[in-house]
């Protein structure tokens, strides 16, 4: 599973590719022969009277079918060098972990509208671009992991329990962490199923629980790569639980410590100070986990279109002129 | 009009096929169409150099001797004392002029024969006739860039000058002169002073601005128009897609014949500008004999004239 985009075509045979140096050639044939086809011309003095009289096509009209059968012999000489196709396809059997954040400091306002209804909204998102037999789990968490929902592909449940979360209390990251790698890898093993993913939100520094470089040790140990997304403004502060008059608290996120989450476990790390960014990084992210790119040939549909273009020419050519461009 | 260089080369067109047979009796025919066409000049019109016979007087001297008795002026003799003649300005030969297109265009026939030698037919027969009777034939080729001026030439003379002109043959291809029946026509009404009769032997193709020169030559001469033109000028056969070219101007295209519009377009164009050229020399009240190549011309310019 990589983050990467590789090239979207893609030639299985490139050294078909020199077929194309055919469309110079025949370029200059067609030179050649149009310069043939007026060099032994018929005097005759009334050629102007019959020039008005043809009357003057427009340049343009004169060369599409020559233009068209270039663009079918490259067609065809693009089929010969095996073009191939880039897709994504869904990994079977892969399965996903979202490892939420909803403490205390979730309520901070800084990104809009608050940082726990831009995390559902960007979760939202995520669920949407997963591949449809994805399996999603779900482990929001605060002191602990209170909402646990093992991976499933029923989307609707894995919503609601995104939904019910409400922003209170520390952050316990590295139980999490443990609790959501328990539910993909449940005997402690290798993950056995292919393709196992964790993407965990944060948004600040671990104030409880273990330490989670230590669990992202043990992820990257059974194969589990965690993406991490730091969420917030380096100065968000919110209102002080105990009294309103006390100074406000400081949340900032903690990118550090969720980067080297990342790195230890072989995923990657994001920060996101905006809802809109957020919901990008969500939306990429659930394009491409759980899915695999291959390579699908595609030379049938060029040769296809060499030959619709082929085609073209001729209907356009043979009525007027009699013979191919 | 850039391109009229003075030694733009003259040959024989490469199927050049002769003007054909020209019988004795249908000349003799012509020579009466012909002199009944220039008869419009009064006796004395014309006028040789020097003194002889004729009706306009010259000079009266004193009589020397030699002299003719009958040229005795009575009148002159009988004021002075001493006996003088009377001498007159001689009436002068017709001169034919005759102006002869040698552009490439001529160079051109798909009937029996090339326009050029129906030109060539024309230029003798008519230059024959007018040699007849101590005539005078001057000639003036134009259509290969300069024009060139033959003076006018008596008898033998002018039989050989004209044999010569018609032997060149007609210009290259690509020389071409909108203006050079204009620049012809201009020049001759300069040369020839007295009334005489101007053939001119064209196509009238790709020419512009004539019809002022022409006007200014019918003034005062006799002015036969002859036309010469070829069936495939008329009208185009359906012979697929061809590549033409226009021999004077270089012009290449590449056409469709088997399209019936723009066959039909073509002969009506072509119609359009030949009742142009016709009612334009009514209008100049020319004679206008239009030959093809595909028929006996003779006997049309015969018929034309009579």
């Amino acid at each position: 599973m990589s983050l990467a985009t590789p090239l979207a075509l893609s030639f299985g045979a490139p050294l078909g590719l020199l077929a194309l140096l055919a469309i110079p050639l025949a370029l200059l044939a067609l030179y050649a022969a149009r310069r043939r086809r007026t060099a032994y011309a018929i005097r005759f003095p009334a050629a102007t009277s019959l020039a008005v009289a043809a009357g003057s096509v427009s340049s343009w009209r004169r060369h599409v079918p020559a233009a068209l059968a270039l663009l079918a012999l490259a067609a065809l000489a693009l089929a010969l060098a095996k073009p191939q196709r880039t897709v994504a396809v869904p990994v079977a059997g892969a399965s996903v972990v979202l490892v939420t954040d909803h403490s205390g400091s979730m309520s901070a306002t800084d990104v809009e509208p608050d940082r726990l209804s831009a995390a559902e909204a960007a979760a939202e998102t995520f669920l949407g671009k997963l591949p449809k037999p994805t399996r999603v789990g779900v482990v929001a968490y605060s002191d602990g992991p209170d909402g646990t929902l093992a991976p499933t592909t029923d989307r609707e449940r894995v919503r609601q329990t995104i939904e019910a979360q409400s922003a209170n209390g520390a952050t316990a990251t590295g139980d999490a962490l443990q609790v959501a790698l328990d539910t993909l890898a449940p005997d402690g093993r290798k993950a056995a199923r292919p393709a196992s993913a964790i993407v965990l939100l944060s948004d600040g520094k671990t104030t409880a629980g273990r330490d989670p470089v230590e669990v992202a040790r043990i992820a990257k140990r059974l194969g589990v790569p965690i993406y991490t997304v730091a969420l917030g403004t380096a100065d968000a502060t919110i209102p002080n639980p105990i009294s309103p008059l006390s100074p406000p608290i400081a949340v900032p996120p903690d990118p550090e410590t969720l980067k080297e989450i990342a790195d230890v476990s072989g995923g990657r790390a994001f920060t996101s100070d905006d809802a809109n960014q957020l919901r990008g990084i969500y939306s990429s992210l659930g394009s491409r986990l759980a899915t695999r790119h291959e390579q699908r040939e595609i030379t049938a549909g060029f040769a296809g279109a060499g030959l619709v273009l082929l085609l073209a020419a001729g209907l356009f050519s043979l009525p007027r002129v009699g013979r191919l461009p | 009009m850039a391109d009229g260089g003075r030694h733009t080369p003259l040959a024989p067109p490469a199927a050049r096929q002769g003007p054909g047979p020209m019988p004795h009796a249908l000349l003799d025919a012509l020579a009466i169409a012909v002199t009944q066409r220039v008869a419009g000049a009064l006796p004395g019109d014309r006028r040789a150099a020097g003194v002889g016979q004729g009706t306009e007087l010259a000079q009266i001297r004193p009589y020397t001797f030699g002299d003719d008795v009958r040229r005795i002026d009575a009148a002159a003799t009988a004021r002075t004392g001493e006996p003088h003649v009377r001498l007159e300005v001689p009436e002068r030969t017709l001169t034919t002029w005759l102006v002869l297109d040698v552009s490439a265009s001529m160079a051109f026939g798909t009937a029996e024969r090339l326009k050029a030698d129906v030109a060539e037919g024309v230029a003798l027969a008519l230059g024959r006739l007018s040699l007849r009777h101590a005539g005078r034939l001057g000639i003036l080729t134009f259509g290969a860039g300069e024009p060139r001026l033959l003076p006018p030439r008596g008898s033998k003379a002018g039989l050989v000058a004209l044999r010569r002109a018609l032997a060149d043959g007609v210009a290259a291809d690509g020389v071409h002169d909108p203006h050079a029946l204009a620049d012809a026509l201009g020049r001759v009404g300069r040369v020839a002073r007295q009334p005489g009769l101007v053939v001119v032997v064209s196509d009238f193709r790709e020419q512009h601005d004539w019809a002022r020169a022409m006007g200014s030559l019918r003034a005062r001469h006799a002015v036969l128009a002859v036309e010469v033109h070829d069936p495939r000028e008329a009208e185009i056969p359906p012979v697929g897609r061809i590549a033409v070219v226009d021999p004077e101007t270089g012009y290449r295209m590449e056409v469709d014949t088997s399209r019936p519009q723009i066959r039909a377009r073509f002969a009506a164009l072509e119609a359009e500008r030949r009742e142009t050229l016709t009612s334009e020399l009514r209008r100049l009240r020319v004679d206008h004999a239009p030959l093809s190549t595909g028929e006996d011309w003779l006997l049309h310019l015969g018929r034309r004239l009579r």
